[in-house]
C-alpha cells in the first residue's frame, strides 16, 4: 500500500510516502505495527493521528489492503 | 444544491463571482473570507503556508456541504482554500452561500466552517511548527541554513592529533601552542654593513680593533676611539653601541673616518621579534609556508597536528554508468564523484569511492564493514523520496543515528545528517549536483574544519547584487550559485541562471552562494545579499 504523510509528519519521518506491504487484509493496528517498525518516531504522535483510506477517514473496523492509498491525517488547521 | 469547491495556488477572486440560481429564488448571498493575519501564535509573521491532501480535502468539503445541506437548504455553495504560501492580509479561504433566506445561508457557513477545521485534510505547517501539539513533543522543524550548520557543528568533535614532520605538515591544524625557545633574535645584530662604535664616544675617527661577520661570537668591551668592522647580522660585540653604515664613513688602513652620524642605531636588539616563552602559533592555526617557515626557525620540526580524516563516499544509484562509459538511454553520468573527490582535495583529503546499485543486500556486500573504519561518511544518493530513504537505511545499518533528515534550504532539502557513538559523521547529499555542491561547500565543508580543529567561523559576508534574483517566493532558504568578483574597489554578486538543481552550467562558473531568506521572492540589483565564498574561488 501507498502510505502518504502530510505536514510535521514529512518532517517527523524525513518523507512524503513509503510503501509498506501487508499481504493479507490487515486493521488499522496492524498498519501502524508495520509503520512503527520502520519509522518508531511515528509513536510521538500515533495518538493525535487519523488513518484516512482511499480518500476518506477510515472507521474503527476498517480493513486495508495493499491496493489501497493511505494517509496519516494530523490534526487540521485550515481556513 | 449548486456545489463548486476548488483548491488554489493563486489569489481568491474579490469577491467570489454570485452563482446564477433561478431567477429570484434567492434572497441571500453570503460570503466570508478568512484572512491571514499577521501574527501566529504571538509572534509577528508574513505570510502562512497552506498544504493539503488535495483531492481528500475537496472530496471532504463536498461531503461536508451536502451533509449540512440536508439540515440548512441552500441554494449554492462556492468554497476557494489557497495553497502555498499565503501573505499576510490575503484571503486564504473563501466560502459564499447563496440561500433563499439569510438563516439558513448563515447557520450553514458557521457549521461548515466549525467542520473544516476540524476534519478537512489542509495544514499549515509552518503554524504547526509553532504550536503544541498533542503530547507535549514539539515536532522538529526542518532546518535553516545556520540552524543545519550549528547542528553539524555540535554533532562532531575534532580528531585526535599527532606529530609529523614539517615535510608533512603543509595545511594542516595546529593543535598546539609554539612558543619562543629564546629571545628572537636571540642577540643584538647589526642590521646594515658598517662601523660598530659607542654611543658616548663623541669622536669621528676610530681604530679598527675586529671585523665581525655574521656567524662570528666575540664579545668585547669597546675603549673610547676604538671601532669594530661589522657585518649584516654580525653580533654586536656588547651594549651601549650604535653601528653607521659603511656608506657613511671613510676606510683608511686600520682607521676609519666617519662622515655622518645618525641617531638610528641600526640594531635589531635581542627579543625584538619575540621573547622567550612568547606564544607565537595558537591552536587552530593552519600551517600554510610562512608558519612551517617559522616553526623551522624555531627548531620546531615535529609540531602536532589534526589527523587526517578517514573518508568514504558511496554513490548510490541505478541509473549512474561512470564518467568515462557512454550512459545507455535512461542513464546518466556520474559527475558527484568527481565532484566529491575534488571539493576533498582542496582539504587534503583522499576518499575511497564506491558506486553501488539501489539494492540494500548489493549495496551492503559491496560497502562489506568499511564503513566502520570512517571518520566521515559521505552518501550521495538520488532526488527521489525513495532513493533519500534508501540512503537512510544504508546509514543505520552502518551503526548511524540520523539527527535530520531534510533541511528547509533549497537546493538540499533532503540533506540526511547522521552521527555515530565513535565521533563518526555521515551525510546523505540529495543526487542532484547542484544540491552536492551547496552542501559540501556549507555543511560538508563545517564538519571538516571542526574535525580538523580550526575554530568556529562565519561562511558569510555581504556584499552587493549585480541583477535582480527571484527565488519563486518559496518559503524555503534559497542558496543561489553566483559569481563574486570585485569591480571599481568594490565587490558584487551576478547570480548565475539556474534552471534546476541539476544544473552543472551554473555550478562550472560559481565561485559563491547567495543565501536568500525564505519568504523573499525577489530582490533587485543594488540590494545587500549574504553570500560564502566556495572553495575554489577564481
Amino acid at each position: 500500500m501507498r502510505v502518504l504523510f502530510f505536514a510535521h509528519l514529512k518532517d517527523l519521518t524525513g518523507c512524503a510516502e513509503i510503501r509498506l506491504q501487508i499481504g493479507a487484509p490487515a486493521s488499522a493496528d496492524d498498519v501502524w505495527r508495520e509503520l512503527l517498525a520502520l519509522h518508531p518516531e511515528l509513536a510521538l504522535v500515533r495518538g493525535s493521528v487519523r488513518l484516512a483510506r482511499n480518500l476518506e477517514y477510515a472507521g474503527p473496523n476498517e480493513q486495508f489492503t495493499d491496493a489501497d492509498e493511505v494517509a496519516l491525517i494530523p490534526p487540521v488547521s485550515g481556513g | 444544491m449548486d456545489i463548486d469547491i476548488q483548491l488554489t495556488r493563486g489569489r481568491i477572486p474579490e469577491p467570489l463571482p454570485i452563482p446564477v440560481t433561478g431567477a429570484g429564488t434567492a434572497g441571500a448571498w453570503i460570503e466570508f473570507r478568512g484572512v491571514v493575519r499577521g501574527e501566529e501564535e504571538g509572534l509577528p509573521i508574513a505570510a502562512l503556508e497552506y498544504e493539503a491532501y488535495e483531492e481528500m480535502a475537496v472530496r471532504e468539503m463536498r461531503r461536508i456541504v451536502e451533509d449540512l445541506g440536508r439540515e440548512c437548504p441552500c441554494l449554492a455553495v462556492r468554497v476557494r482554500h489557497r495553497l502555498g504560501v499565503v501573505p499576510v492580509g490575503e484571503a486564504a479561504l473563501s466560502v459564499g452561500v447563496a440561500g433563499r433566506h439569510r438563516n439558513e445561508a448563515l447557520a450553514l457557513l458557521t457549521k461548515f466552517m466549525d467542520r473544516l477545521k476540524h476534519d478537512v485534510p489542509i495544514w499549515k505547517p509552518r503554524a504547526l511548527a509553532l504550536a503544541n501539539p498533542p503530547g507535549g513533543v514539539r515536532p522538529p522543524s526542518a532546518p535553516g541554513v545556520e540552524q543545519v550548520l550549528a547542528r553539524v557543528r555540535a554533532g562532531c568533535r575534532p580528531l585526535e592529533a599527532e606529530r609529523v614532520a614539517l615535510r608533512d605538515a603543509a595545511g594542516r591544524v595546529l593543535r598546539e601552542v609554539v612558543c619562543a625557545p629564546e629571545d628572537q633574535p636571540p642577540f643584538d645584530r647589526s642590521a646594515v654593513d658598517g662601523f660598530a662604535v659607542r654611543l658616548d664616544d663623541p669622536a669621528d675617527e676610530f681604530s679598527i680593533v675586529d671585523d665581525i661577520r655574521a656567524g662570528d661570537w666575540r664579545p668585547r668591551r669597546l675603549q673610547p676611539g676604538t671601532a669594530v668592522r661589522i657585518a649584516t647580522g654580525g653580533a654586536l660585540p656588547c651594549d651601549g653601541l650604535q653601528v653607521v653604515m659603511k656608506e657613511a664613513a671613510q676606510l683608511d688602513g686600520a682607521r676609519v673616518r666617519l662622515l655622518r652620524r645618525h641617531s638610528s642605531r641600526n640594531i635589531r636588539s635581542r627579543g625584538e621579534e619575540a621573547r622567550a616563552g612568547q606564544a607565537l602559533l595558537e591552536p587552530g592555526a593552519v600551517l600554510r609556508p610562512g608558519s612551517l617557515a617559522l616553526l623551522a626557525s624555531l627548531g620546531q620540526v615535529q609540531p602536532l597536528v589534526t589527523r587526517r580524516p578517514r573518508v568514504l563516499h558511496v554513490v548510490t544509484g541505478d541509473e549512474i554508468v561512470p564518467p568515462e562509459q557512454a550512459p545507455q538511454q535512461g542513464q546518466i553520468r556520474d559527475s558527484n564523484s568527481t565532484l566529491v573527490r575534488a571539493f576533498l582535495g582542496s582539504f587534503d583529503v583522499e576518499p575511497a569511492q564506491l558506486r553501488v546499485a539501489d539494492d540494500r543486500a548489493q549495496a551492503r556486500a559491496a560497502m562489506g564493514d568499511r564503513p566502520q573504519a570512517v571518520d566521515l561518511l559521505l552518501v550521495s544518493g538520488g532526488a527521489s523520496v525513495g532513493e533519500h530513504d534508501f540512503t537512510g537505511v544504508l546509514l543505520e545499518e552502518s551503526g548511524f543515528r540520523i539527527d535530520f533528515r531534510r533541511t528547509n534550504t533549497r537546493p538540499g532539502k533532503p540533506l540526511i545528517f547522521a552521527t555515530r557513538e565513535d565521533g563518526a559523521l555521515a551525510f546523505g547529499l540529495p543526487g542532484n549536483p547542484l544540491a552536492h555542491f551547496v552542501c559540501l561547500n556549507l555543511f560538508v565543508r563545517a564538519a571538516l574544519e571542526k574535525l580538523a580543529g580550526l575554530p568556529e567561523r562565519n561562511f558569510f559576508s555581504t556584499t552587493v547584487l549585480a541583477a535582480e534574483v527571484r527565488s519563486d517566493g518559496d518559503s524555503r532558504e534559497t542558496l543561489w550559485p553566483a559569481r563574486v568578483k570585485v569591480a571599481g574597489g568594490c565587490a558584487e554578486a551576478t547570480p548565475l541562471p539556474w534552471c534546476s538543481s541539476g544544473d552543472l552550467t551554473a555550478l562550472a562558473a560559481a565561485n559563491a552562494l547567495l543565501h536568500l531568506p525564505a519568504g523573499c521572492p525577489v530582490l533587485s540589483a543594488g540590494a545587500e545579499v549574504a553570500f560564502a565564498s566556495t572553495l575554489t574561488p577564481a
